[in-house]
């Protein structure tokens, strides 16, 4: 009787065997080093493009790559259980974009006791807490995001010729390439007097959510010139909103990412700009300069990807 | 009146499961135009040898011949298309179809593929009430009729089917007197028409009222069978059980004692009016009414199982207030419910557990349980009231009518409760079970409990009561003394005047 | 026939142990880096948490109910303990405060239940709300992290080279089990989820005892959120999303009846692990996290309906 749950296992068992024979590393070259990159989620475009960089990067240099990720964005305790396995598997060096600044620390720390390097990506672990902590990164590989929101205020700023409301659509709070690009979009604005943020909430990097924030800010606040979200995702769901209230070209919105989906959003007009970041170099530097430590090369400890507008 | 052709005749029916051997060797004769009663006590193999008739069930040895010809059914359709149909004691019907769409399931007379023909459906199922003597319009729906109607309405749909053969089981169970008066009559009609009828129940007096012959199994075993003239009530209980009864109502003279529970002016909003009474000890008390009169409405009430609005208990001589059931077990009550499977056991819990639940407090320190003493306590209620059971971990819903009932009478005496309410105590439940309860009645009388048993069996109210209240609409309409007549109680619990 | 019953009363447990190792076998034949005693304590580690809050679980749902709310409540008894931590109190009398606050959250949930008369779902739902609106509004969205050593050892330490949380994991459930199978509370928990009715009709304090339950859900939900700030060093307003559908599936997988009634810690701890073991080998693997998700959910599934395919027929 108690034997009944054996078929159902049996298949599991087969299927795991057969997920193993498709495993990237039995198809790469035995004795290469294994390279894991652990970004926030796999269904951001953001974060795809970064895998797609960073696989053709491995195959150019030769080495393996292990791609994982949480299911949601936010789940920075399984990003580190994610990170804890891959210690366990002994990868060779540890690309990781984190979840959480500071959650990703204790992470770090383990790799460092396994003697796994570890490259940071997009968002920057809290140096007060890694020093804390007494963690090592190899390098950082990321954009400014503090420079992009700068921008971005600026591109508003100008447009919209020194008056106006402005509302603001934030990431989760808390996270430091969010708060960044706020602190940035902020600054900028603070520089010209006549416009003021009327309005800034938290979306919590989701589409729905952009749309629904957005609706309700154009319900409270009719006279909104412009809007910022601190994402593309965020961006084009506020455009939709906007939309929705016969609004389309009144109001200047400007995201952040530049996706594809943005771009072509600003081609049609519903979006007037974004803040091109290069996820795609990203990955391929993570994966070039992991190779690089590695084979004992020195690497910057900073490695700056650019960032521009997209108009 | 019976004919003397043969409508079923099995020969050594036999049947296993693993462990149990469920019949050994039965035979069973059905003649035509009879009504032929199967009787037994629970577990005695009765519904085992219906599911074989039915199809339901394969048999291991026997044969089974349907109007002479050998048959070996291959599933309940094969039953129905050889003109066996069964009535169930729950019913089968789709509540918000209506009569006429039940009937005629999934044999729906069409104009045309997919459309319906309804009128030819009503008139198709309307012949069929009338000739069956129903005033019950095809167009009804099932759910707005009442159970007897419904039960009407499967018979119907029997033998819209055809049957030959009919099995009902229990049909009575949910009914009141004039429905079972009305379902007799139809019963009558079919034995006209040729059906053979095996009729399943534990109402000893329908049986006389209604049955040409009865078989008796038990433990799975064929006892006899014996025209239904040549039988009394002793002499069928004695078959059933193997042994002689003195009585079916074994009631000892009570020597009551000092007043257990007094109450007075007890109401509680639209459901009880103006309740006045007492037990005292030693004596059980009969409380007897008409569905939905109030009788345990007022158990729960005494129980605290329900708030009241006005009114004193006293238990013992002194004044409580019982707000919630534990505070009542805590003075001594104990309350064996109606229905034992919604309110009596935790079905999924074993007999111990069941047996504990009341007395928890007496087998745990500091919330801790002690297994060992736990285990003693119900170890021996198991062996006092002969509870029937492979073991104390064995679950309750694995134990037959009777013996889940013996466990929730073992949990109030667990509490060594001395203030005991029985609602409807022997309901569904074998003969020999009904008299071993009985008898566990008087044992505790005679310690010096008092006892207030809620019954809608008259007989039982008059067999074992000392004194009888008869409720009507919420109050207290009547006090018998226990020389009172069936009729008498009848007429009070109907509200008129004597 | 002393073996029979016996059988019958666990076979759905050794049925899920039985699947459990069965999974490592699979495993260990899969990819060498599975059966290391540092990757079966990483699981351990891993599991801790949602092991924690399926013990709570596992006594809801055997008393009939539901929590949704646990998840919300790691986060709000995060944020309240970090609260703590960060004015400076020692981290033993902020961890009990912490297992306070969770305590009285469980609570206001019971209360809801009994006194409310709410149906455990939508009453867990709102306060699922609540709770984590709370902690947002009490941290103003943002994490607060970086604690003392000593409160981070309750994660990073060790007993015997045995992770700290799989040690704690470890004596919660000897607990858990030993209040469900051993004291009135747990012979309680069954009566109600058993048939709430007759419970009540034998004395037993429903209300009492149902928010009790709900108490030390919410208890539990508090250690767990306690293991998690340790293990992150930072508590989040937005910790333990989706919290309550790990601690459903662990204990159903582990063969807890969602109808009550049912259940037994050993299953659930055994549910916990399979999670764990799953995740962590589908890591090991580098299969993608899409993937992940299909094999998780088609093991509750198969579990449940193993259950209900085999479950014997009633009479």
């Amino acid at each position: 009787m108690f034997l009944r749950l054996f078929p159902c296992l049996a298949l599991l068992a087969l299927g795991l065997a057969a997920c193993n024979r498709h495993a990237p590393e039995s198809t790469a070259k035995s004795g290469s080093p294994t390279i894991a990159l652990v970004v926030k989620t796999l269904n951001n475009p953001f974060f795809i493009d970064m895998q797609a960089g960073a696989e053709a990067e491995t195959k150019r240099l030769g080495v393996n790559l292990l791609v994982q990720a949480a299911e949601r964005e936010i789940d920075v305790e399984r990003q580190m259980q994610i990170v804890e396995n891959l210690i366990e598997r002994h990868v060779d060096a540890l690309c990781i974009a984190p979840s959480g600044s500071r959650e990703i620390v204790p992470v770090i720390v383990k790799a460092n006791r396994a003697g796994i390097p570890v490259l940071i990506i997009d968002t920057r672990a809290d140096e007060k807490a890694l020093a804390a902590a007494g963690g090592r990164i190899a390098a950082f590989i990321g954009s400014d995001n503090y420079d992009g929101g700068r921008i971005a205020g600026a591109f508003v700023a100008e447009r919209l010729g020194g008056s106006g409301a402005v509302a603001v659509l934030e990431g989760i709070p808390g996270h430091e390439t969010g708060d960044a690009r706020l602190r940035g979009f902020r600054e900028a604005i603070a520089a010209a007097p006549g416009i003021h943020i009327v309005a800034s909430q938290p979306a919590n990097w989701e589409r729905d959510q952009g749309f629904n924030v957005c609706q309700n800010i154009l319900q409270a606040h009719p006279d909104v010139k412009a809007l910022f979200a601190c994402s593309d995702l965020m961006a084009l769901g506020a455009v939709e909103a906007i939309a929705a209230a016969h609004r389309t070209g009144q109001i200047l919105v400007v995201g952040f990412d530049a996706l594809p989906e943005a771009r072509a959003a600003i081609k049609q007009g519903t979006m007037a700009a974004t803040v091109a970041q290069f996820p795609q170099k990203m990955g391929e530097l993570a994966v070039a300069n992991a190779v690089k430590a590695l084979k004992g090369e020195a690497i910057p400890a900073s490695i700056p990807v650019p960032i521009q507008l997209v108009k | 009146m019976p004919s003397l052709v043969s409508a079923l005749r099995l020969r050594g029916i036999r049947k296993t499961f693993p462990g149990v051997l469920a019949l050994d060797g039965v035979d069973f004769d059905l003649l035509s135009g009879e009504v032929h009663i199967l009787l037994g006590e629970n577990g005695a193999g009765k519904s085992t040898l219906m599911k074989i008739i039915s199809g339901a069930s394969r048999r291991d040895a026997g044969t089974m011949e349907i109007a002479g010809v050998p048959v070996d059914l291959t599933g309940p359709r094969h039953a129905q298309e050889l003109g066996i149909g069964i009535i169930y004691q729950e019913l089968n019907l789709v509540p918000h179809l209506s009569v006429a769409e039940n009937i005629l399931l999934g044999r729906e007379p069409m104009l045309c593929p997919g459309v319906l023909d309804r009128r030819r459906l009503r008139r198709i199922a309307q012949e069929l009430l009338d000739e069956l003597g129903l005033t019950i319009a095809a167009g009804a729906v099932v759910s707005s009729l009442g159970v007897a109607e419904q039960q009407m309405v499967e018979v119907a749909k029997a033998l819209s089917l055809d049957a030959r053969v009919l099995i009902m089981d229990e049909p009575t169970s949910a009914l009141t007197s004039q429905e079972i008066e009305r379902l007799f009559a139809t019963i009558r009609r079919l034995k006209a028409r040729g059906v053979g009828i095996i009729y399943i129940s534990h109402r000893m007096e329908e049986l006389f009222a209604i049955g040409d012959r009865v078989t008796v199994l038990r433990d799975g075993r064929y006892i006899g069978t014996k025209a239904i003239g040549e039988c009394t009530l002793d002499s069928l209980i004695a078959m059933m059980t193997g042994r002689d009864l003195d009585a079916q109502f074994p009631k000892e003279a009570a020597r009551p004692g000092e007043v257990a529970l007094r109450v007075e002016g007890l109401g509680r909003n639209g459901v009880l009016h103006d309740i006045s009474f007492s037990v005292r000890r030693g004596e059980i008390v009969g409380l007897a009414g008409l569905m939905g009169s109030g009788r345990t409405e007022l158990a729960r009430a005494l129980f605290g199982a329900d708030a009241i609005d006005c009114g004193r208990i006293e238990v013992h001589g002194r004044e409580r207030r019982i707000r919630s059931p534990r505070e009542a077990i805590d003075l001594g009550l104990g309350f064996l419910t109606e229905d034992r499977k919604t309110q009596g056991l935790v079905l999924a819990l074993s007999v111990q557990s069941n047996l504990c639940l009341p007395s928890l407090d007496k087998y745990a320190r500091g919330g801790v349980m002690m297994e060992t003493r736990e285990r003693a306590a119900a170890g021996r209620m198991v062996d006092e009231l002969h509870i029937k059971t492979p073991g104390l971990q064995q679950r309750a819903d694995c134990l037959s009518g009777g013996n889940q009932q013996k466990v929730v009478l073992g949990k109030w005496l667990c509490t060594a409760a001395d203030i005991l309410i029985f609602d409807e105590p022997t309901r569904g439940i074998d003969v020999g079970a009904k008299v071993e309860i009985y008898r566990l009645m008087n044992r505790l009388a005679a310690q010096g409990a008092a006892i207030l048993m809620i019954s809608s069996e008259l007989p039982e109210i008059l067999g074992m009561s000392d004194r009888i209240l008869v409720m009507h609409e919420g109050r207290i309409a009547r006090e018998f003394s226990a020389g009172a007549t069936q009729e008498q109680l009848l007429a009070a619990a109907l509200g008129r005047s004597v | 026939m002393t073996l029979k019953p016996f059988l019958i009363r666990y076979a759905r447990q050794f049925g899920t142990l039985f699947g459990l190792v069965l999974l490592c076998i699979a495993l260990w034949i899969a990819t060498p880096y599975f059966l290391t005693s540092s990757n079966l304590l990483n699981i351990m580690e891993q599991s801790a948490i949602n092991a924690l809050i399926a013990v709570g679980m596992t006594f809801i749902i055997i008393s009939g109910g539901i929590d949704l709310s646990v998840g919300s409540l790691v986060a709000f008894t995060g944020v309240v303990l970090a609260g703590f931590l960060h004015d400076g109190w020692p981290w033993p009398l902020a961890v009990a405060c912490g297992l306070v606050a969770g305590l009285g959250c469980g609570i206001v949930n019971g209360l809801l239940v009994t006194l409310g008369r709410l149906p455990p779902f939508i009453a867990t739902l709102g306060t699922m709300s609540v709770a984590r609106g709370a902690a947002l509004l009490y941290t103003d969205g943002r994490p607060s992290s970086g604690f003392d050593s000593g409160f981070r050892s309750l994660a990073t330490g060790q007993v015997l080279h045995i992770p700290a949380p799989a040690v704690i994991m470890l004596v919660v459930y000897v607990l858990g089990h030993f209040v469900l199978t051993r004291t009135k509370f747990g012979r309680y928990t069954y009566a109600i989820g058993g048939n709430e009715e007759a419970a009540l009709l034998s004395g037993v304090r429903v209300r009492l005892y149902k928010t009790l339950i709900y108490g030390a859900g919410g208890l539990l939900s508090a250690l767990a959120a306690v293991l998690l700030t340790a293990r992150l060093n930072s508590a989040q307003p937005i910790a333990g999303i989706n919290y309550e559908l790990d601690a459903i599936a662990a204990t159903v997988i582990g063969g807890t009846s969602l109808l009550g009634g049912q259940g037994t810690m050993g299953g659930t701890l055994v549910g916990a692990l399979i999670m764990g073991v799953l995740r962590n080998g589908l890591n090991l693997l580098g299969v993608s996290s899409f993937v992940q998700q299909v094999v998780i959910g088609a093991v509750i599934i198969l579990a449940v309906l193993v259950d209900v395919l085999f479950k014997p027929k009633k009479k």
